[in-house]
């Protein structure tokens, strides 16, 4: 019973990293990857290592999404026509 | 397992459970609004987890996630705001729900660790984490029209 | 090599690795056991070292050379990203169109900035007492800088944001670490020892000897690095244009180059 909380943290993880692998469009995936930052400081947090938790929470939650999504942007711009772009 | 990890538990396996299974599937309208909602399940289940490992150096992971969550959503607004101003998503009573949830695990811990230090940064982290929430939440439905690329 | 062939050499040896995995998995101590021989000679060196948290003693003491590396790894992948993401030559800087950003949100943004700017240099603070440490706290500072284009738009974020000036900082962090190591040399110990200074209370800010001093210097070169490589991330997906066009004043010299440019490609 005491136990509980950490197969539902290792539950959670397991699902969302799953749902970021199903997931085909970059955009989507990096939504459901910060979600999965959160699940895994979550994870770290109940098997006690909450310095790994909190390395997770500042590189998960804001840092990677906006990295993923610059880069997206940059790609879909290069593909479109010059002026319609911005 | 004590009664505060047992209330985590249960914020975690539904809160965080209904935020995975909306971000991972449906509309993108749908899936912003669960990315929003996620930090508002996990936050007060980080602070609940602080207080039943009674282990007060946790709360500075609640601390970060109310300061950076919602940045993680503001990015989202702004870099789809293209797409999100097409569909924009509608989550009025999602997001005061969450406020609220946020509201009473805050005053009960404030109520569980009396007037001290640590409940000065309990009521900081409530703050951040409810405002950073609604303001996400209305920045997802239109806080970026104005924007084109910049 | 054929395709069924490499099909059997996945099958085999994804076969015989995942045998081994469950022969070690068999032998491991079992889960949350009492028995945590490493853990326990750390905690012993954290305490007589007066470090109140074992994690940051064992990042910035006990193995203060792996986090040379690891902070040497990060700097090498953001001169990389320098180097990869610069201007190229066919390519031209276009000044991003000003953006109009909701009110609330650009007060929410401008008031979290300043708080997300003072949690980071918390965390790095307190490293050596709870939870957190230089790199923790660096990425929260520098994160919080770009609430600025966030919340407003980019050109606010590059008037307060001098890249050069942060790869300066970024390098002379890299240094510090090194020059404190090589302090321990010349005070005739090891390189990166704990010897230098006293180590102070114990669980007060300036316990831990070197702690906070290395704690500090890895702070500096996360926040600095994680700044610059962010830049060349926006510079690449804000301002820099395919086209071969100078740099432009407005768009409307901005569509005119580039019709000059279809002309002579055309030609």
């Amino acid at each position: 019973m005491a136990d509980a909380v950490i197969v539902v943290s290792l539950l959670l993880v397991a699902v969302t990293a799953t749902a970021a692998v199903a997931n085909r469009d970059p955009a989507r995936q990096a939504l459901v990857l910060s979600v999965l930052g959160l699940v895994l400081a979550v994870l770290f947090t109940v098997l006690q290592a909450p310095d790994v938790g909190l390395s997770q929470l500042a590189v998960g939650s804001a840092l990677t999404p906006l990295l993923i999504m610059l880069s997206v942007r940059r790609v879909k711009r290069r593909g479109q026509p010059k002026d319609g772009g911005r | 397992m004590n009664d505060w990890n047992l209330a985590a538990t249960l914020l975690l396996a539904v809160g965080a459970g209904a935020a995975v299974w909306g971000v991972s599937t449906g509309p993108l309208r749908r899936r912003v609004v669960a990315q929003n909602l996620s930090t508002s399940a996990v936050c007060p289940s980080l602070l609940l987890l602080a207080q039943g490992y009674d282990r007060p150096s946790y709360v500075d992971l609640a601390l970060l996630l109310a300061l950076l969550g919602p940045v993680g959503t503001l990015v989202f607004a702004r870099l789809l705001s293209d797409e999100l101003t097409d569909d924009p998503p509608r989550a009025r009573g999602l997001t005061w729900a969450a406020a609220g949830l946020g509201a009473v695990t805050v005053v009960v811990l404030c109520a569980a660790v009396g007037p001290s230090r640590a409940m000065v940064k309990l009521l900081v982290i409530g703050a951040l984490l409810i405002g950073g929430n609604v303001v996400a939440s209305r920045a997802l439905s239109g806080g970026f029209r104005g924007v084109r690329g910049g | 090599m054929s395709r069924r062939t490499r099909l059997w050499l996945v099958a085999v040896s994804g076969t015989g690795l995942a045998a081994l995995l469950v022969a070690a998995c068999l032998e491991l101590p079992p889960f949350g056991g009492s028995s945590h021989p490493y853990g326990e000679r750390a905690v012993r060196a954290a305490l007589a070292r007066h470090t109140a948290n074992t994690i940051a003693s064992v990042n910035f003491d006990q193995r203060a050379y792996d986090t040379l590396g690891e902070m040497s790894i990060l700097f090498a992948a953001v001169l990389g990203c320098v180097v990869l993401l610069r201007q190229a030559r066919d390519e031209h800087r276009a000044r991003p169109e000003p953006a109009e950003v909701d009110l609330p949100v650009r007060r929410y943004a401008l008031i979290v900035l300043p708080v997300a700017v003072v949690g980071g240099l918390y965390v790095i603070a307190h490293g050596q007492l709870s939870p957190g440490g230089g790199f923790q706290g660096g990425v929260v500072a520098a994160t919080a800088l770009h609430l600025l284009y966030l919340g407003a738009d980019y050109r606010a974020l590059e008037r307060v944001r001098p890249v050069g000036l942060f790869e300066v900082a970024d390098s002379l962090a890299v240094s510090a670490y090194l020059v404190l190591g090589l302090a321990g040399v010349l005070a005739g110990t090891a390189f990166l020892a704990n010897t230098l200074l006293p180590y102070g209370t114990f669980n007060t800010l300036s316990s831990g000897g070197n702690v906070p001093l290395l704690n500090a210097a890895i702070g500096m070169e996360v926040a600095c690095a994680v700044v610059v490589l962010l830049a060349r991330f926006l510079d690449q997906a804000v301002e820099i244009e395919q086209g071969n066009g100078k740099d432009d004043k407005d768009d409307k010299d901005d569509k005119e180059s580039e019709k000059e440019n279809g002309k002579e490609n055309g030609a």
